[in-house]
């Protein structure tokens, strides 16, 4: 119960830690919705076009992809927060005390996956307000919010082993634009049906691509077990890689000191 | 003057140092053995940390007892943070041996985490948290449940005087505000040895002073044993029971504070006289109480066996041979003098003690 209770403690640091800082919350939680309320309306007619996908709008399309980015971008902040830990001597509190070593990872892998599942529903509820129909329903809602939550912690862990690996936030800060990168050269934003050379070769490589058109079928056509198997497949093998880079930096960290 | 580990030091600074080793039954006589155990809460054998060419600590020897105030005395770069770093696990001895509360900081990490508090140098505390959510969660992470850590967390912020400001983000804390928050973070466990690591560096005098009052009053009440570094040769004087002086790595002092500085010589008298006085008459009446000691060429300074004892006797000597003064200062050796003596010069960071004795003196 003790190594429960310090997951959990652990993890509710790492949240109120979020929102307690603007300059972090802003871009997982806004950016993502400015990103969606822009280019809704920008690329509303490009639905009509040849070989887009049978969607009721823009929104329709979009959204697995913005609660993808919220999730990536949320996750960039689990990384800076721990860096900002060990540049302020936290972490140094919290390996002095007979804490699990686990829980230092788990809670903030766990603060990053409560976080990007709860940021889902959230943008499914503000979303739905402005007319989204979700095919799948509230089922559907839900295994996206949880696939959602699994990315974070996923990407989370990689960007908390850039942390202890590095140590500096700036660093982890500067591999903001990456996740942009990554989200882009994907169907993130655009049907890779309609896409051509290069880039199409590049989406169809990049997992998040089949991520989030499993996610997008759940929303669009409806329930799909083996699409929401996809889109969670990925989720969990990237957290598998993710922990296990987080568990290799955590033991060189300490093995540091050696 | 002898070596002791490469560093020049007078004899007299050095204590026995009995080493780790010593006999069974020597050690039981002293009380240093429980059915075969150490009940010395730190027992550091010559510890030796390198980093790379450069050798941060080279092989000291520690005893410190149970229920005692222990101070570890040094300039910056002396090693006092590398030892502590050990001693407190977060950093791996390159040779040596060192047991807290009898468990080996290396063979038995997280027994020692259990049985010992730790405030290390600036405050390492969260910020966007509040005094009372980092108690709690410090709670948690020593195994303590969630009702007994809500009630350590109020008793401690009792204690320490931050009841008023519990619920506010630690960022908004005043530095004195901080450095007593990590006391009370590093005693919510009631940790049997606290690891003070320069406690006060960067406070103004009188937070200064306030935190030394908890840190007695800590080990008054409750027997906790108490391992402080410091710089300041105020804070080992003032705080502590007994200090090791650690100089480029190596201790080249250790003893009571009292202890030490008597062994570095008698007090000076310094007569400051007054314009026109006739220097050689004073010195004639002074030179009957002691050993001149060199001064400028205003004052006359002898050694005063004495000390304070004697001081009324010059005074009135002076008066009676018609010798008028501007002033008299009893100098006694300070901690500053002791180092001095060990490494052949001062103590760096080494502040006035006036500031420091004004502040605790208002208290």
């Amino acid at each position: 119960m003790t190594g429960v209770a310090q997951y959990a403690a652990l993890s509710r640091r790492a949240i109120l830690n979020t929102f307690r800082q603007p300059t972090a919350i802003v871009p997982a939680l806004m950016f993502p919705l400015l990103f969606l309320a822009m280019s809704s309306a920008a690329f509303e007619r490009s639905i009509a076009l040849l070989g887009f996908p049978q969607v009721d709008s823009f929104l329709q399309f979009v959204i697995a992809a913005t609660i993808v980015q919220g999730a990536l971008f949320g996750a960039v902040a689990a990384g800076a927060d721990m860096a900002t830990d060990i540049e302020g001597g936290f972490f140094e509190r919290l390996i002095a005390s007979p804490v699990a070593r686990s829980s230092i990872l788990a809670g903030r892998v766990m603060g990053a996956a409560t976080l990007g599942f709860f940021q889902a529903l959230l943008y499914f509820g503000i979303t739905i307000v402005f007319g989204l129909d979700v095919a799948g329903g509230v089922a559907a809602m839900f295994l996206v919010a949880l696939t959602a939550g699994v990315l974070a912690a996923g990407i989370g862990s990689i960007t908390v082993a850039f942390a202890l690996r590095t140590g500096s936030t700036e660093a982890v800060q500067g591999s903001f634009p990456l996740v942009f990168v990554i989200l882009f050269i994907s169907s993130a934003f655009f049907p890779r049906e309609l896409m051509g050379g290069w880039f199409k070769g590049a989406a169809t490589l990049n997992p998040i691509s089949h991520m989030i058109e499993g996610l997008r079928f759940l929303v669009i056509e409806g329930l799909s077990a083996s699409k929401f198997l996809t889109a969670f497949g990925i989720s969990a093998a990237v957290l598998v890689v993710g922990l296990a880079l987080a568990g290799g930096a955590l033991s060189g960290r300490l093995g540091s000191r050696a | 003057m002898r070596h002791v580990c490469g560093n020049t030091v007078s004899p007299a600074l050095v204590a026995d140092p009995e080493p780790l080793a010593a006999s069974a039954e020597t050690r039981k006589k002293e009380g240093f053995l429980s059915r075969g155990r150490p009940i010395e809460p730190v027992v550091v054998e010559n510890l030796v940390r390198r980093f790379g060419a450069v050798e941060a600590v080279r092989g000291i020897d520690l005893h410190v007892s149970a229920g005692e105030i222990f101070g570890f005395l040094g300039p910056n770069g002396a090693g006092k943070s590398t030892t502590v770093r050990m001693l407190t696990t977060l950093l791996k001895p390159t040779s040596g041996r060192a047991l807290v509360t009898g468990h080996d900081v290396v063979g038995a990490p997280d027994a020692v985490r259990r049985s010992i508090g730790v405030a290390l140098q600036d405050a390492a505390i969260d910020p966007l948290m509040t005094g009372r959510e980092l108690l709690r969660l410090q709670a948690v992470l020593h195994g303590i449940d969630k009702h007994e850590g809500r009630r350590r967390a109020g008793d401690l912020l009792e204690k320490v005087g931050l009841t008023a400001a519990a619920d506010r983000r630690v960022g908004t804390y005043s530095g004195g505000m901080r450095r007593r928050l990590d006391l009370a973070l590093s005693l919510v466990h009631e940790p049997q040895v606290l690891f003070l690591d320069e406690p006060t560096t960067g406070l103004d005098p009188t937070s200064r002073v306030a935190l030394w009052d908890e840190v007695r009053k800590l080990n008054r009440e409750s027997g906790t044993t108490v391992f402080l570094t410091t710089q300041y040769m105020e804070e080992a004087d003032h705080l502590t029971g007994r200090i090791a002086i650690i100089d480029e790595g190596r201790i080249v002092a250790e003893g009571a504070p009292a202890e030490l500085k008597s062994r570095v010589g008698e007090p000076a008298l310094r007569v400051a006289l007054a314009p026109g006085v006739d220097r050689l008459a004073a010195e004639a009446t002074l030179l009957t109480f002691g050993e001149p000691v060199p001064d400028a060429p205003d004052h006359v300074a002898v050694r005063l066996p004495g000390g304070a004892a004697q001081v009324g006797a010059v005074a009135r000597a002076l008066d009676e041979a018609g010798i008028e003064v501007a002033g008299l200062e009893l100098r006694t050796p300070s901690l500053d003098d002791v180092f001095l003596l060990a490494t052949g010069h001062r103590l760096e960071g080494a502040e006035s003690s006036a500031v420091l004795e004004e502040a605790d003196a208002e208290r």
